[in-house]
C-alpha cells in the first residue's frame, strides 16, 4: 500500500512502501490561459535522491518547479514537502517550509542591485541573525569556494558571465543548508565544458549532502550524470519515469524519439 | 527648480491682475498663500509621481520580470514587506520635506522677480505675506502631501510588482506608474481640500 494523507491533520503518513517522501506531487493540474501544462502530474523523491524532469520546450518543466516551492498555485492536485501539504499554508508557515528548500532559477534571478558576496549573503542576513557577522562573511566565502566564485566576491552579477552568476545562484540557494534542491534549467545556455563543470558541481554537493533534488532540464547528458532517476514529460504528462537504462528499452515513440534527437 | 520656476510664474501672473485690480500691496500674501496652500504641494507631488513614481515602477517591474521578487519569495521573506513597505514609506516621509523645500524655493524666487520690479526687502515680503497667518493655514496643506505620498508609493509598487511581458511591461509599468499616480493625487487634493476646510480652517 502507498503512503496515506491524513487530510484532517494535513501530514502524510508512512505507508508499507516506506517513509514518508521528502516531495510527493500527486495528480497535480495546471493551466494557463486554457492551455493545460501539467495534467495529472504525480511524483515522489526521497531524500538523497535526484529526480531529472525532462521535456521539450514549453511542456511545463519550470512550472512544476514553482509548484512544489509555491510560486504558483496548482489549479488541482497536491504538493507534499516533509509530509506537509503546502496547498492554503499561512504565509509564516510556508516560510519555514522555504527555508529548507533552496531553489536555482533559469537565469540565475540574482539581485541586480547586490554584488557577488552580498547576493549569497541576503538569505543569511534575514534568517541567520543567530550568526554574527563575522560567522556569515565565513559561510558565505565557504559557499563561494564550493561553486569556484571565491574570487568575484565585490563584482556585481552583470559583470560576470551567466555559467558564473548559476554558480553564483547555486551558492545562495545552498546558503541555509536547505535539505530540498530544485534547479531549473542549471545548464540552459551554457557552454559543454560550463555546462560540464556545473554538472559536476551538482553531483558534488549532492554526494557530500544527500538532498532531496529535482532538477528540471532538456539535456539528457547532464540529466544522465546527475540524476539517479529520470521522468519524461510530455504535453503535461509523465510519459515515462525510471533510469536511463529504463528509457533506453522503452518503446514509446516519443521516449526514442527523444533520446534520438539529444 | 520647479519650485523656483512656480515662484516667478506666480509672481509675474498676480503682481499683473494685481495691479489690474489696485490691490499690490496684496502681492506678498497672495503669492504665499498661492504657494503654499495649493502650488507648492500640487507641483511637488506631480513632480515625485513623475520622477519616483516611474523609477520605482520601473525597477521593480525590473526585478518582476528578472524573477528577482520571486526569487525574493523564495528565500523564505516577505517581497511586499522588503521592496513595498519600505518604499511607500520613504514617500510618505519625504514629500512633506519635498514640499517644504518645493516652497521656500518658490517664495525666494517670487520675491525675487518681484523685487527687480519694485524693490521690495525680503523680511517685509514675509512679514507681509505671513502676517496675521496661523498654522492651520499652511501645515494641514504640507502635510496632506504625505497623502500623496501613500498614493505614488503604492500605485508605483503594485504597477511594478505586477507586471508581466518582458521588457514592454517594464515601459508599460513605468507610465502606468506616473499617469496613474498622478491622476489619483489630483483627485485625492479635491478630498483633501475638502478636509482641511472643515476640520482646520
Amino acid at each position: 500500500m502507498a503512503t496515506t494523507y491524513d487530510i484532517a491533520t494535513q501530514q502524510a503518513e508512512p505507508g508499507q512502501d516506506g517513509p514518508v517522501p521528502v516531495i510527493a506531487v500527486e495528480n497535480l493540474d495546471k493551466s494557463f490561459a486554457g492551455h493545460k501544462v501539467l495534467n495529472g502530474i504525480s511524483l515522489r523523491v526521497n531524500q538523497g535522491e535526484t529526480l531529472a524532469v525532462l521535456g521539450r520546450s514549453g511542456t511545463g518543466k519550470s512550472v512544476l518547479l514553482r509548484l512544489i516551492i509555491g510560486l504558483d498555485t496548482p489549479d488541482s492536485g497536491s504538493v507534499c514537502i516533509h509530509g506537509q501539504y503546502i496547498a492554503g499554508l499561512a504565509l509564516d508557515r510556508m516560510g519555514e517550509i522555504r527555508k529548507k528548500m533552496g531553489f536555482l532559477f533559469q537565469q540565475a534571478a540574482l539581485y541586480d542591485s547586490l554584488t557577488v558576496r552580498e547576493n549569497v549573503a541576503f538569505p543569511l542576513e534575514h534568517h541567520r541573525r543567530d550568526m554574527s557577522k563575522s560567522e556569515r562573511s565565513e559561510r558565505v566565502r565557504q559557499l563561494l569556494v564550493e561553486v569556484g566564485m571565491d574570487g568575484d566576491l565585490e563584482k556585481m552579477p552583470s559583470d560576470i558571465s551567466g555559467g558564473m552568476q548559476k554558480r553564483v545562484g547555486l551558492a545562495r540557494a545552498l546558503a541555509l543548508e536547505p535539505e530540498i534542491l530544485l534547479l531549473d534549467e542549471p545548464t540552459a545556455g551554457l557552454d559543454p565544458i560550463s555546462s560540464g563543470e556545473i554538472d559536476e558541481l551538482i553531483l558534488k554537493l549532492q554526494r557530500e549532502r544527500q538532498m532531496a533534488s529535482i532538477v528540471v532540464t532538456h539535456d539528457l547528458h547532464s540529466a544522465k550524470t546527475i540524476a539517479g532517476r529520470l521522468a519524461l514529460l510530455n504535453e503535461g504528462d509523465v510519459v515515462i519515469e525510471g533510469t536511463f537504462e529504463d528509457l533506453q528499452q522503452s518503446n514509446i515513440g516519443f521516449v526514442k524519439e527523444f533520446l534520438q534527437q539529444s | 527648480m520647479a519650485g523656483a520656476a512656480i515662484g516667478v510664474i506666480i509672481s509675474l501672473e498676480a503682481r499683473y491682475s494685481l495691479t489690474r485690480f489696485g490691490a499690490k500691496s496684496m502681492f506678498p500674501a497672495t503669492l504665499v498663500y498661492s504657494v503654499v496652500q495649493v502650488m507648492g504641494p500640487v507641483i511637488t507631488g506631480l513632480v515625485v509621481s513623475g520622477r519616483v513614481g516611474a523609477g520605482m515602477g520601473a525597477e521593480l517591474a525590473s526585478m518582476k520580470v528578472t524573477e528577482q521578487i520571486d526569487a525574493i519569495e523564495a528565500s523564505a521573506i516577505n517581497p511586499y514587506r522588503l521592496l513595498a513597505a519600505t518604499r511607500i514609506l520613504a514617500c510618505i516621509l519625504m514629500l512633506p520635506l519635498l514640499t517644504l523645500a518645493t516652497d521656500a524655493c518658490a517664495l525666494l524666487t517670487g520675491w525675487f522677480a518681484q523685487a527687480l520690479v519694485e524693490p521690495l526687502s525680503f523680511h517685509q515680503f514675509i512679514s507681509s505675506g505671513f502676517n496675521g497667518a496661523t498654522f492651520n493655514a499652511f501645515l494641514p496643506q504640507t502635510f496632506k502631501t504625505a497623502v500623496y505620498g501613500l498614493i505614488i508609493g503604492l500605485i508605483a509598487c503594485f504597477q511594478g510588482m505586477r507586471t508581466r511581458g518582458g521588457a514592454a511591461g517594464v515601459g508599460r509599468a513605468a507610465t502606468n506608474s506616473v499617469v496613474l499616480a498622478s491622476l489619483f493625487l489630483i483627485l485625492a487634493d479635491v478630498v483633501l481640500v475638502k478636509f482641511i476646510l472643515v476640520f482646520f480652517t
